[in-house]
């Protein structure tokens, strides 16, 4: 099984778009402890049913809580802690991919030669290895841009790359 | 406690907010610190915001500057009409599964 380490950013696009849980079954999923108190802190269970999906997430142990320990180095680029801690950890994990929303971690993330991903990647991707349907991931997409907040470049072009893959699909059905 | 600065102003903008003052019945002092409470805190938000556009800041450090919590961070951005700091670059760089 994949591993994936995923900071704040990732974990509440993914669970926004209801990817989460896909995600978590098919990845080892890792974070930081700092990141499980950024995103599901008791306060913010009790006022986001998705910060309730990502303790209850945790507590079942789909993802795994880990402490990146020291740096032994210092990053490049200043973060917040979640974001520095998941870098870390991704480093520290045979440099497990990086799922991240966050442009400044990106900017951390290739500067170390961390691999990274970001959340419209995973939906297309997803659909690619056929774990979730075009309908699924055409409408996670349209969430990312409305509700994540992603912006219109690339969300079209992730529409394209999606649209790329079903007719590459079809293409494969009708060749064989 | 409060404690007392000055500051020069345009002497229109002081009539304009002196007459304010007056018709609305307001306490001088009371009104400029509420005043400048408010600007203060908008102006933070979006100085803070385009450092955050140009990726000069991440998500989380925002969030922690502005104390918001990162579940209302994306409605923060909706109600200023921004976009993630990800660029298309980002999207066309990400690994594979």
């Amino acid at each position: 099984m994949a591993r994936m380490v995923a900071d704040s950013s990732a974990l509440i696009l993914l669970a926004k778009c209801s990817l989460l849980e896909i995600v978590c079954d098919l990845f080892e999923v890792i974070v930081p402890k700092t990141v499980t108190v950024e995103v599901a802190s008791e306060d913010l269970i009790r006022n986001y049913p998705d910060a309730a999906l990502i303790s209850d997430l945790t507590s079942r142990g789909a993802i795994k809580v880990k402490r990146p320990g020291s740096a032994g180095f210092t990053t490049p680029i200043s973060l917040h802690q979640g974001e520095q801690d998941a870098l870390l950890l991704s480093i520290k994990l045979k440099r497990a991919l990086l799922a991240t929303d966050d442009g400044k971690a990106i900017k951390a993330a290739r500067f170390l030669k961390v691999l990274f991903i970001i959340t419209p990647k995973i939906v297309v991707e997803l659909f690619r290895l056929q774990k979730i349907s075009f309908k699924k991931a055409r409408d996670s997409l349209e969430k990312l841009g409305k509700i994540g907040r992603y912006s219109p470049e690339i969300i079209a072009d992730a529409l394209v790359s999606l649209m790329e893959e079903k007719d590459g699909k079809a293409d494969n059905h009708k060749n064989t | 406690m409060a404690k007392p600065t000055t500051i020069r102003i345009p002497e229109d903008l002081l009539k304009e907010i002196d007459q304010f003052v007056q018709e609305s019945k307001l306490d001088r002092s009371a009104y400029l610190r509420e005043v400048l409470k408010k600007g203060f805190s908008a102006d933070k938000q979006d100085r803070l915001l385009t450092k955050y556009t140009r990726g000069e800041l991440s998500q989380m450090e925002v969030c922690r500057e502005l104390k918001w919590n990162p579940w209302d961070f994306l409605a923060q951005l909706k109600a200023r009409n921004l976009y993630l700091n990800v660029a298309l670059e980002d999207w066309i760089d990400a690994a594979e599964l």
